[in-house]
């Protein structure tokens, strides 16, 4: 992998990590976006799109509300995807190991910066209740560095852990396959049981089941 | 009453995109609420010398938590009493009077709503069109709402000023709020077979036989233990069982 392709993977994995929460969160940082755009990068737009499928599947359990934690799938889903490049379809669950992992990883990240804001903030306790704009801005503003060198630092690990990933000894093949075959599993029923939650509980499985009625026509029909 | 040039609420809504920035337990996102509101105080009888406008900023970066989207609301709103005179301490009322509404209508309308419908008509697309068709649909859909989100908020809550109770009450609101989550729940219904068919329809029987087998653990277990396991953990342990399992 040439160091422009790594650059360009880490400069997405910061833009995807800040959307979480700190700018704009227009969803760039939703897994299917970023391993999607980072399998393009990586050259596997193929592979990119499964991990982002598959990563999407686990990432709608969560809402990122008010003060809640959740996973940071951004950073996960570039280094997941990277991690996949050139694996046949049936081999994708290594992969996305790595991006549950980071994920995970993401979420403890997250509960750190917010520590570390909640720091910052008691420091220019003077200035904000003062009014004062120069520490309000830099105060705010620098949420948005401390957030871009967290997104890089789990970006830049994950790529570690990637290239690891990718030069390690294959794992067997029919222990991949089971392995790839239980996150997907795994990913459907949770997708399923999270869109019950969406709805008001007495018709939400009924609106669940129209849809995947009308899913199912659609797979077999087309 | 002074209105803010176009300028400063453009500079307010741009401001408004990192409203969490500063995201911390003690004032949420207070920091960044001021930091966006600032742009619209300078009009203020005085200017930045003014004391009206040294006033508004100390009260600018106190606690406050809402739904980012629908900050704009609170930032107009708020900006609006400050400059129709409203004592300091209505003003810091209606601040506290904000903190329920806007991030409730927010989580409903946004996080439970537009962005799983969004998310699984990606999805659908991502399994079953050209590569890049489905992120297109997921930012599109999600997105066009957003930003209109953000800019009716500010526009509705300088408008309504303490009033802003008006705003939040409007029919199309409220049937949004009506119909997202039953239309999120369909869209993901409606995803599920085609994504599971691209994911696993390349693998032989015997893997279609771990995932349900997988699926059908992952559905009692997330009965049981969601939401305190989660799906990352639950996730992990699946992988667990599969190397302990095979190794074995």
């Amino acid at each position: 992998m040439s160091t422009d392709v790594i650059v360009a993977l880490l400069v997405w994995g910061v833009i995807a990590g800040l959307d979480l929460v700190s700018v704009l969160q227009a969803m760039v940082g939703r897994p299917l976006v970023a391993a999607t755009v980072a399998g393009a990068i990586a050259g596997d737009p193929a592979n990119g799109v499964m991990i982002g499928m598959a990563l999407e599947l686990f990432a709608l359990e969560f809402l990122p509300v008010g003060g809640a934690r959740y996973p940071d799938y951004g950073p996960a889903a570039v280094a997941a995807a990277t991690a996949a490049v050139g694996l046949p379809p049936g081999q994708l669950g290594v992969p996305l190991v790595l991006g549950l992992v980071l994920a995970y990883v993401g979420d403890w990240s997250i509960v750190g910066l917010r520590r570390w804001n909640t720091w910052r903030v008691r420091r220019a306790a003077g200035g904000l209740d003062a009014g004062d704009l120069g520490t309000i801005s830099r105060v705010q503003l620098g949420g948005i560095l401390w957030d871009a060198l967290r997104s890089l630092a789990l970006t830049g690990a994950g790529l570690g852990l990637a290239w690891a990933v990718r030069t390690a000894p294959p794992l067997d093949a029919r222990r991949g396959l089971l392995l790839t075959a239980v996150l997907i599993g795994i990913g459907l029923a949770s997708a399923a049981q999270n869109a019950l939650r969406l709805a008001d509980p007495r018709r939400a499985g009924w609106w669940l089941a129209l849809g995947l009625a009308g899913g199912t026509a659609w797979v077999v029909l087309r | 009453m002074g209105r803010p040039p176009l300028s400063a609420f453009v500079r307010t809504s741009l401001r408004l995109l990192t409203v969490q920035a500063c995201w911390n337990y003690e004032r949420m996102i207070g920091v960044g609420l001021g930091y966006a509101s600032e742009p619209l105080l300078r009009a203020l009888p005085g200017g930045r010398s003014g004391e009206p406008y040294g006033a508004a900023m100390r009260r600018a970066t106190q606690y406050f938590n809402a739904h980012p989207y629908l900050t704009g609301l609170a930032a107009g709103a708020l900006a609006r009493a400050e400059h129709a005179g409203t004592p300091g301490e209505q003003v810091e009322r209606l601040r506290g009077t904000l903190l329920g509404p806007l991030g409730a209508v927010g989580d409903r309308l946004v996080w439970a709503g537009t962005l799983p419908a969004a998310s699984a008509v990606g999805l659908a697309l991502s399994a079953s069109a050209p590569a890049g068709i489905g992120v297109a649909a997921l930012l599109t859909l999600y997105n066009v709402p957003h930003v209109a989100l953000r800019v009716w908020g500010l526009r509705a809550g300088w408008r309504s000023g303490t009033g802003l109770a008006k705003a939040l009450g409007t029919p199309l609101l409220r049937a949004a709020l009506r119909i997202v989550g039953p239309l999120a729940a369909v869209c993901v219904g409606l995803a599920l077979p085609p994504v599971a068919d691209r994911l696993a329809g390349d693998l032989e029987l015997a893997a279609w036989v771990g995932a349900a087998g997988a699926a059908a653990a992952a559905w009692i277990v997330g009965r049981w233990l969601a939401p305190t396991l989660g799906v990352v953990r639950l996730g992990l342990l699946g992988a667990v069982i599969v190397w302990l399992g095979t190794a074995w």
